[in-house]
């Protein structure tokens, strides 16, 4: 996996899936989202201090961690590059890791402007 | 139902929390697998979704601790994983949980499951309710709904343990309906048993909250008195007679005259008191009663006859 051809087609929200899940509650994923950005933002700073001291346990455990909140929500760009943390904390390759903390920071901003033309209260599944 | 989730994860547990609520459970949440125990060890939840991820204790862990509990009521564990592989599922019902998720939730499944588990709760429930039904049947007389000799036996060896350990007197009277063979010939079986079934209630209504009786066989019944002293039992035994020789009975053959003879004595009469030796020396006492003419009460250790009805 590199870091240019990553899920770049892919939205990264699935919207259907992620309503699916909350019985189509717009209302209440604009709520999770925001619970989402904050633990996000919390998490990612773990995340680069983490990779600086090549603490792979907390770095996998961290990955892990954001794989099922992005998971939850159908964050799929999100997943996918917790999910390359995750293993790189696991495989304690601590480039793979670097790169996977880059992915989670671009992939929030690809989120957050994509969420900026696309709210949830303007879905409906 | 009460049920709790254990999730470290908040938007999981959010989203677990709302569909729990609409679907009418009422939820409790834990962040660490500590907490979860700390809700789950006393036995009120019966009901738990434990995240296999968590830090500190991991569900698996707690979901070992509940099923090493003995005595309480079962509780329906759903395992919640990412781990999906089968190794995994395995591991995670061998720990003892009775259903297993891979995450992320499909939660029209999860409704399916938990109502599952919810029937299994309600059987258990039943189950245990009809259990204590027959418990309480096989201690009780058939007759009269009074403690059958074995419990009531039973009691009295507690009750002078404990009085023992609290340096308290126990006593007990042991009472018989006079002429009880009489009337069941004159005025047949059936009046036989409502004599001894409101004779029964009698004594009953004149009972402490504490104190108990059982029917001892045939028309004799035994009353236990926990940290009464000798010097009580006249008092008490005489309130008894009395407020059976009050008045007759009502039958459907017409008011039957019916009286008591009652014995007692008291741990206090004995260096080494024993279950044994009470209803010994009880009987005994009402042995005298009788041969001192019925409807009267005589207590082992008190010279006297008291209060001849």
């Amino acid at each position: 996996m590199n870091d240019s051809n990553h899920a770049s087609n892919n939205l990264p929200i699935d919207y259907a899936e992620g309503l699916e899940r909350i019985g189509g509650d717009v209302d209440f994923l604009g709520e999770l989202l925001k619970i989402y950005f904050e633990e996000f933002a919390e998490k990612l700073k773990l995340i680069q201090e983490a990779v600086e001291r090549s603490d792979f346990i907390s770095i996998r455990e961290l990955g892990h961690s954001l794989k099922g909140a992005s998971a939850n929500l159908s964050l799929v760009s999100l997943r996918k590059a917790s999910l390359f943390l995750e293993t790189a904390g696991r495989e304690e390759r601590l480039n793979n890791a670097q790169t996977a903390s880059r992915r989670l920071d671009t992939e929030m901003q690809r989120l957050k402007d994509y969420l900026e033309n696309n709210p949830p209260d303007r879905q409906t599944i | 139902m009460r049920i709790l989730i254990a999730e470290d994860d908040l938007i999981s547990s959010r989203i677990l929390e709302k569909h729990l609520g609409t679907w009418g459970f009422d939820v409790v949440l834990a962040r660490t697998g500590e907490q979860a125990w700390e809700a789950l060890k006393d036995g009120g939840l019966r009901m738990a979704i434990l995240d296999w991820m968590m830090p500190g204790m991991d569900g698996v862990e707690v979901c070992q601790k509940i099923r090493r509990r003995k005595k309480y009521k079962y509780t329906y564990i759903i395992l919640l994983s990412a781990k999906d592989r089968k190794q995994d599922i395995v591991a995670g019902l061998s720990s003892g949980a009775d259903d297993y998720m891979a995450k992320p939730v499909n939660f029209l499944e999860l409704r399916a499951r938990l109502q599952t588990g919810r029937r299994i709760v309600e059987l258990e429930d039943k189950l245990l309710a009809i259990q204590n039904q027959l418990k309480d049947i096989a201690s009780r007389d058939s007759l009269t709904k009074l403690w059958n000799r074995a419990e009531i036996t039973k009691f009295l060896k507690e009750e002078m343990s404990r009085g023992q350990r609290e340096q308290k007197p126990t006593s007990v009277i042991m009472v018989d309906i006079d002429h009880f063979k009489k009337i069941n010939d004159f005025y047949g079986h059936d009046v036989g048993d409502q004599a001894l079934l409101q004779v029964a209630a009698r004594l009953k209504k004149k009972l402490r909250q504490s104190d108990k009786i059982g029917r001892y066989g045939g028309d004799e019944m035994i009353i236990i008195l926990p940290s009464c002293s000798l010097a009580e039992i006249p008092k008490i035994a005489e309130r008894l007679r009395a407020s059976v020789a009050r008045r007759g009975i009502a039958t459907e053959l017409g008011s039957v005259p019916v009286s008591i003879s009652a014995g007692g004595t008291s741990s206090e009469n004995f260096s080494i008191p024993t279950a044994d030796r009470l209803i010994k020396a009880s009987d005994e006492a009402l042995l005298k009663a009788k041969k001192r003419g019925r409807n009267c009460v005589v207590v082992d250790g008190l010279a006297e006859v008291i209060n001849k009805g």
